[in-house]
């Protein structure tokens, strides 16, 4: 399966509710809660590991930790062995 | 979970809030300022797409010392094999500056030195890179909501309306389930500027997932040169981190220059010939291939820092932290990027129907502009944003222009239709999981001897698994809208997966970027012609169109 197990940190004392961490998830891991005015990070399994989100948050309350051993590549290195 | 149904209507729809969607909603609006236009983009216009996660370059010529004909004659002979409409390149070649100028009149930041020329490093023989910082499309998106672009986030196009073969608009879903409103909009003209297929491996390429292409192919559109959407670029085993400048200084492990000859100027982006040395070194025992730039290294951290550019520069910093922890040594491997950009297109960037245009990474190869090489930026490093640009400007202008009258009226019955297909695995008991049918496209699509390096029998062990694919799409279930995309991008997958081999089983050569093992040789007797593939009453349909050299200002090299 194509999930991949990359992590998100996240210091909500930090963050400020700007929106612009879930603006810039281009592929909808991260949502946001109006009422606490935070974000959600709901499908960090369909993390890209592109670092947008911690590289528009202005007050360092995002980091990615990527794994990239969980991003398969597809190629047959079985075959080849 | 009650849905909401509107009914919106514009001059202008637009699906799509990358560069490519903003230019050409911009350039309309300044041609014609009482136009209608709307954006309909499946995230946030201004952070969406893919212009914003790059290297931040734009491909430059330096017209003052080359032609716009230097430039061509060695992209058709060296590039593009022929295969592409020289007249569309020429004019993407002349209007380089003005593009430029274009860019710097709307606020796009393209760092310049302190004589006041650009920051330029070159990509090839005829071409250079300048630097473009990454907020460029939160730019465009300030300038077209100033000039009155109407734009609605986080809604999806699913599907495009066309009667006699004339557009009449679009329907499209929230994805959010606070929303979760279903849109029929009804369009004098539609742009689709969704992007190419990536099938969602790369990161950067990661939201380019052919929704665009499988709702304009579903629609009746033609497509063509689907075959040429298998691009792959090597990446660092560590990180998975993409490597530039890295194809003339591949080793195997017996530490064999492998590609010592390949060209005599260092290029940005590899050629499907060095995926093939990649490919036969494994299979031959002789793998992992590494890198060794030796003493000619570039280093391209210190040209980046020079580029200033504040924006992009954090982005590449906070990768730079985490590419630094796993890169321990350079064993490079080939991840498929696919970038296939199949919607047929004129110079104005029209498509098949009338009234509806395609632009960007959606009809690149559809352009011919190319060749025979997949969409940027496949080895015209900088291409990409810029080519986005040139057809966005194109297509504005052709839509500003334009005689439009009323489009023939959506019916409620056809909006009740659309919603029940489109929500059908919402409400599904038991069905497969998107996932799988994208690690099926996946597994067909990814490995470079399936897809890069081709040969009939590997491709019937490819073609099984998107078959496989193909049964479970036909029965999905999703948990929420999240999901329900994600079913929707899986169908798209295999939509292109399927062009691609049928397209692909048919060309019987090799030529620019198409490579197969069991017809080596460019065969310009049968195959000097373009793959048209359309849908004709649900069935996939393959024709072929002469690629018109005769009227080109390059001609085939004369036979001994």
């Amino acid at each position: 399966m194509i999930y991949t197990n990359h992590k998100i940190e996240f210091d909500p004392d930090k963050c400020v509710g700007c929106q612009l961490c879930y603006k810039a998830c281009f592929v909808d891991v991260i949502r946001w809660n109006y009422e606490a005015k935070k974000p959600i990070f709901k499908y960090v399994e369909d993390c890209e590991h592109c670092f947008y989100c911690q590289s528009v948050c202005k007050r360092d309350a995002i980091k990615v930790l990527p794994d990239p051993s969980s991003e398969r590549l597809h190629q047959h290195f079985e075959r080849y062995e | 979970m009650d849905l909401n149904k509107k009914n919106l209507s514009c001059d202008l729809l637009i699906a799509g809030g990358g560069i490519g969607g903003l230019v050409a909603a911009v350039e309309a609006k300044e041609n014609n300022p009482d136009l209608d236009v709307l954006i309909v983009e499946k995230q946030f216009t201004g952070y969406g797409g893919k212009a914003n996660k790059g290297g931040g370059v734009l491909q430059y010529f330096q017209l003052d010392k080359i032609t716009p004909m230097d430039f061509l004659k060695f992209h058709v002979n060296e590039i593009g094999g022929y295969l592409g409409d020289q007249e569309l390149m020429l004019k993407y070649v002349e209007m380089n500056h003005e593009l430029l100028q274009k860019m710097d009149a709307w606020g796009i930041v393209m760092p310049r030195n302190e004589e006041g020329n650009y920051f330029m490093m070159p990509t090839g023989p005829f071409t250079c890179m300048i630097s473009v910082d990454l907020d460029l499309c939160l730019k465009m998106r300030r300038v077209a909501e100033k000039l009155g672009v109407r734009i609605i986030d986080k809604v999806t196009v699913t599907d495009f309306v066309v009667k006699d073969n004339t557009i009449c608009g679009a329907f499209a879903y929230s994805i959010l389930e606070e929303d979760n409103t279903f849109y029929t909009i009804s369009a004098k003209q539609v742009v689709i500027a969704t992007g190419s297929q990536n099938y969602r491996v790369g990161a950067m390429w990661s939201s380019g997932r052919g929704d665009g292409i499988a709702a304009a192919y579903r629609a009746g559109v033609e497509m063509r040169n689907p075959e040429f959407g298998n691009f792959s670029q090597l990446i660092r085993v560590g990180s998975h981190g993409e490597v530039v400048f890295g194809e003339n200084f591949m080793y195997n492990a017996k530490n064999e220059h492998v590609t010592e000859n390949f060209t005599d100027h260092r290029q940005t982006d590899i050629c499907s010939l060095a995926i093939r040395e990649w490919y036969v070194n494994m299979v031959n025992g002789t793998g992992p291939i590494h890198l060794d730039y030796g003493p000619d290294k570039r280093d391209v951290k210190a040209v980046n820092q020079d580029w200033q550019r504040p924006y992009g520069q954090r982005f590449r910093e906070c990768r730079q932290e985490f590419t630094n922890q796993f890169d321990n040594d350079l064993e490079v491997v080939p991840l498929l990027i696919g970038e296939q950009s199949c919607i047929k297109v004129d110079h104005d960037m029209a498509t098949s129907v009338k009234g509806l245009y395609a632009i960007g990474d959606a009809s690149y190869c559809g352009s011919c502009a190319p060749g025979a090489v997949p969409a940027p930026p496949a080895r015209n490093r900088g291409s990409g944003i810029l080519n986005a640009v040139f057809a966005g400007v194109l297509c504005g202008r052709a839509a500003a222009a334009a005689e439009t009258v009323a489009p023939a009226e959506i019916t409620e019955a056809e909006t009740d239709a659309c919603i029940e297909k489109t929500y059908a695995p919402l409400y599904k008991e038991e069905g497969h999981n998107a996932k799988e049918v994208i690690e099926l496209i996946q597994q067909a699509m990814c490995p470079s001897e399936y897809s890069v390096y081709m040969k009939a029998d590997r491709m019937d062990e490819a073609e099984k698994l998107v078959k496989q694919a193909k049964e479970l799409a036909a029965d999905l279930k999703a948990v929420d809208l999240h999901d329900l995309l994600a079913c929707h991008e899986a169908e798209a997958m295999v939509l292109s997966a399927e062009m691609h081999f049928f397209a692909s089983r048919a060309r019987k050569e090799s030529r620019g970027w198409f490579l197969r093992e069991d017809y080596p040789e460019m065969d310009n007797e049968n195959w000097l012609k373009w793959i048209i593939l359309k849908n004709v009453d649900g069935e996939m349909t393959l024709s072929t169109e002469d690629v018109p050299i005769e009227k080109y200002p390059i001609q085939l090299p004369k036979k001994d």
